[in-house]
């Protein structure tokens, strides 16, 4: 009995190792596999919002107008060309020869319209800042004028994801009906389209024959498998062990073993995200310590920040040092600012702008009182549970602002909690960051007034400040557009009320041996996929002509096995002698 | 019957207080830097009832769920019943069947341990499995990736099936149980010393008893003493235990689904709570505690019926 049940056991556990050899071996598909550690709610483009989800999106999608991989430059997409007219205020584009969705059914204007109508009719979220102001007219099959009721500069860049309108039309029936529908039709338009969606497991994309846009005019790759885990250091393992092609999101510990093996490169992608700490600014009155309203009290504070140990310690130098707020991927956008006005890690400077403006420690406890000797400086700083540096941040925090006399209670908030105090206002300084869009309209409006009570968690307002955003909101020169967003993020600069720490990087890695042509967005600084536009996929191409498929896996799987089954006849055999002995006793 | 129904009742009015008790926009949070303007976040808010009185949207919930109707998911804008249901079954088979292999084996080991006390067996069995439970289960179950996983190479690292694998029957069902193998290892482990210690103990006080001595008097062979005469007698208090774990099987693996990437109902909470998507959150923990109750409500009756002695309550 105990003999059949070791052997069968062993029977078992040989059997399960097999499927390990059967499911690396692909027949002759060219499969690229990535691994990422955040999982897809929905694939629904008008209404999901992860940045797993946007990836899938960029690649199943084309949009009317592209981005150039290195800086953002609005380029041909579905639309080969477009005019614009002399007010500024309507473009009219042409599109491709012969566009066909995945499914074969011709793409047209029509559908281009559709989009842009229905989107703006019925609200979807991820179109109706985009589309919100426009609107559109098929004249033939292949061009659709789309006119603007307001001067907007973001046009005539028009990259919100376009769904199929034979499919959509007769489920999306209005704003719920829209964005419940759970979009795994399936139809595409980009070098890929979603085959099998698992949630909580993975994502299969296989090659769409009627994409226009592959380098070299064929796919090069069959099927694009996104794995999820939820445990980050599996997922590393699995690189190195070639069970993925390519990673999302590794832990910053892990880059030093990762740039140890010669067949893996690191990415540390920057598009415009970063963390701040922000200062409340007390635009609702009352709500902030008193001594934050003074902008002297704020320039000491950021003078007090260790910006660079923050990222050499916490984030093993992969970060890069930031100045102002980022509003945008695009670098461009982010102004100079010079020198003698950075706010350099210097304590002592702090000290003094603390000592002159009066905010001494009068009763010699180690904490500054206002200039009228009451109310000693201590700060509420909120720190957000759900972010993985908010703890630390906020034990950094409080050394360096028990360097220049000031105190720091933390108080431990959870993300939907920490919303809701920042609304409220009844905080000093928190930890958090954003991640930002191309244009930067979004992040720049969270400053203004009528974002107060809502997403300015600066809790600042500034007069020159909101007249610039205005300003450049319907500013149609694109080089007058800029030199004002550089004045506006000037301005909040100077007002010390919003820290940024770092640009933070997305952190990613890649065989060098299975597949080639990985472009970064934008050049150089960005990162290879999960970047706006995600440009590497229809670029990407087998290394030596031969996909993901490993050779020696097998030959160690087999010897994996044998060692299993011996040592399981060992045990077995162990097991045996031990008991008859002890029946003998 | 009626106890458990009444704490069922609790537990669906307390769920809805539980998750507002600090007052917060979960639309706002969920929505921070989505470029989405004002107006739609408005709209929002209405369609989730969240800009009526706490009472009003209570009485919607009630009514709601009293038809069985969960409501639709912030994240994922799915029902929420839909999304609950479809990571049931990867929980349920691999907590399940944790739960039987490590009742099973621990108890056997608890036999085996009591009734050979105090030699090299029952020190092996006793300190080995107390060993696996004395250890956090997720760090145990990273150990178990490290070596089977990443080092030698014989388990996948994570997930429940090979992606975009589409094999069906027979091999499809091999690779799950691959893919099962260690997360399913660990719970084992981490819940053998439960069973091996209440068995040990419970049997040990059997033991003493005259009936025993009385029933080797009769010159009935070691085994069957053992397995006709102690065990049944000892086994009252694992089945309770065993009735009580398995009320937790859709709630209990939170950490080591997270280690092996399993998508399952633990993996669903950890995602709910951010944002919070409270209808998703209020079906799930509604789900658990109604599979505790249940499994409760049984155990006792399971109770009465193994034991004469313990009336019906």
């Amino acid at each position: 009995m105990r003999r059949l049940v070791v052997l069968s056991l062993a029977v078992l556990v040989a059997a399960l190792l097999v499927p390990a050899a059967s499911a690396q071996e692909e027949g002759d598909e060219v499969v690229l596999r990535i691994g990422l550690t955040q999982d897809w709610e929905t694939l629904n483009p008008t209404s999901g919002f992860a940045v797993s989800e946007y990836e899938i999106w960029n690649v199943h999608y084309a949009t009317l107008t592209d981005k150039a991989a290195a800086d953002f430059e609005t380029t041909p997409g579905l639309a080969e060309s477009w005019t614009e007219s002399d007010d500024g205020l309507t473009f009219t584009y042409t599109l491709r020869e012969g566009l066909l969705w995945s499914d074969g059914e011709p793409l047209t204007s029509e559908d281009v319209a559709w989009n842009i109508n229905t989107g703006r009719d019925q609200g979807w979220d991820n179109m109706a800042s985009t589309v919100g102001n426009l609107d559109a007219v098929v004249i033939d099959e292949r061009t659709v004028e789309v006119t603007s009721s307001v001067p907007d500069p973001k046009l005539p860049t028009l990259d919100v994801y376009l769904v199929p309108q034979h499919v959509w039309e007769p489920i999306a029936t209005d704003y719920d009906a829209a964005t419940q529908y759970d979009a795994l039709d399936g139809v595409g338009s980009g070098p890929f389209v979603v085959s099998d969606f698992r949630k909580g497991q993975s994502v299969t994309m296989v090659a769409n024959p009627n994409y226009w846009g592959y380098e070299g005019g064929e796919p090069a790759i069959d099927q694009v498998i996104f794995q999820l885990f939820e445990n980050p250091d599996a997922m590393v393992a699995a690189l190195q062990q070639g069970q993925l092609d390519a990673i999302q999101g590794f832990p910053a510990g892990s880059a030093d073993a990762l740039e140890a093996d010669p067949n893996i490169e690191i990415v540390a992608g920057q598009q415009g995200g970063f963390d701040e700490i922000a200062i409340n600014g007390g635009a609702i009155e009352g709500q902030p310590h008193p001594a934050l309203l003074d902008l002297e009290v704020r320039r000491a504070i950021n003078f007090a920040i260790d910006k660079e140990a923050v990222i050499e310690d916490l984030w093993f130098g992969l970060a890069s040092s930031l100045e102002t707020m980022s509003p945008s991927a695009d670098p461009k956008w982010l102004p100079d600012i010079p020198d003698e006005n950075r706010f350099t890690y210097d304590p002592d400077r702090a000290n003094q702008i603390l000592d002159d403006a009066g905010y001494l420690d009068t009763d010699g406890d180690g904490i500054r009182e206002m200039p009228d000797g009451t109310n000693p400086i201590v700060l509420r700083h909120a720190v957000n549970t759900d972010g993985d540096l908010a703890g630390p941040i906020g034990e950094l925090f409080l050394g360096w602002m028990e360097e220049i006399g000031i105190g720091v209670e933390l108080a431990s908030y959870d993300q939907d909690a920490l919303f809701g105090v920042i609304i409220e206002g009844t905080y000093d300084t928190f930890f958090w960051g954003w991640v930002p869009f191309v244009d930067p309209d979004p992040m720049l409006s969270y400053f203004t007034e009528a974002e107060l009570l809502n997403y300015n968690d600066a809790n600042w307002t500034d007069p020159v400040y909101e007249e610039l955003y205005l300003e450049q909101k319907e500013e149609l020169d694109p080089d007058r557009r800029v030199e004002i967003v550089h004045e506006m993020l000037t301005i909040l600069h100077d007002a010390a009320v919003y820290i940024p720490m770092y640009l933070g990087p997305d952190l990613q890695a890649y065989r060098t041996d299975t597949f080639e042509g990985w472009v970064q967005q934008p050049a150089e600084i960005g990162p290879v996929f999960f970047s706006n536009s995600s440009p590497s996929y229809a670029r990407l191409t087998p290394v030596g002509g031969d996909g993901g498929v490993l050779g020696t896996g097998n030959l160690l799987l087999w010897g994996g096995i044998a060692a299993g089954v011996i040592v399981l006849i060992a045990i077995f055999v162990a097991v045996r002698r031990s008991s008859t002995k002890d029946e003998r006793e | 019957m009626l106890g458990s129904l009444l704490t069922l009742v609790f537990v669906l009015v307390f769920n809805f207080f539980l998750f507002r008790v600090v007052q917060t926009d979960p639309i706002g949070s969920l929505f921070r830097g989505r470029n989405v303007p004002a107006a739609t976040l408005d709209n929002l808010r209405s369609a989730f009832g969240l800009d009526q009185s706490l009472g009003a949207q209570f009485l919607y919930y009630l009514r709601e769920t009293a038809q069985l109707n969960f409501g639709i998911s912030y994240q994922s804008r799915q029902p929420v019943w839909d999304e609950i249901v479809a990571a049931i079954p990867a929980t349920v088979a691999l907590v399940g069947i944790s739960a039987i292999l490590s009742a099973v084996i621990g108890t056997i080991g608890g036999v085996v341990a009591a009734w050979r006390r105090n030699t090299w067996k029952d020190h092996t069995i006793t300190s080995g499995t107390m060993v696996f439970y004395s250890m956090p289960d997720f760090w145990l179950g990273m150990i178990l990736l490290v070596g089977f996983a990443v080092v030698l190479g014989w388990f996948p690292v994570g997930g429940m099936v090979s992606a975009g694998s589409n094999a069906t029957g027979l091999a499809r069902l091999f690779d799950q149980l691959h893919h099962m193998f260690l997360p399913a290892l660990t719970l084992t482990l981490a819940y053998l010393g439960e069973y091996t210690l209440v068995t040990r103990s419970s049997l040990l006080d059997v033991m003493g008893e005259d009936y025993l001595t009385v029933a080797r008097a009769k010159g009935l062979r070691d085994v069957v003493v053992r397995n006709r005469h102690a065990v049944p007698n000892a086994l009252l208090p694992v089945v309770t235990l065993t009735a009580i774990n398995f009320g937790f099987v859709l709630s209990g693996a939170i950490a080591v689904e997270a280690v092996f990437s399993w998508p399952g109902l633990g993996k669903a909470t950890a995602d709910a709570i951010r944002g919070p998507d409270l209808p998703m959150l209020q079906g799930l923990f509604l789900l658990f505690s109604t599979a505790v109750i249940v499994f409760n409500l049984l155990a006792d009756l399971t109770y009465s019926w193994l034991d004469p002695r313990v009336e019906e309550a």
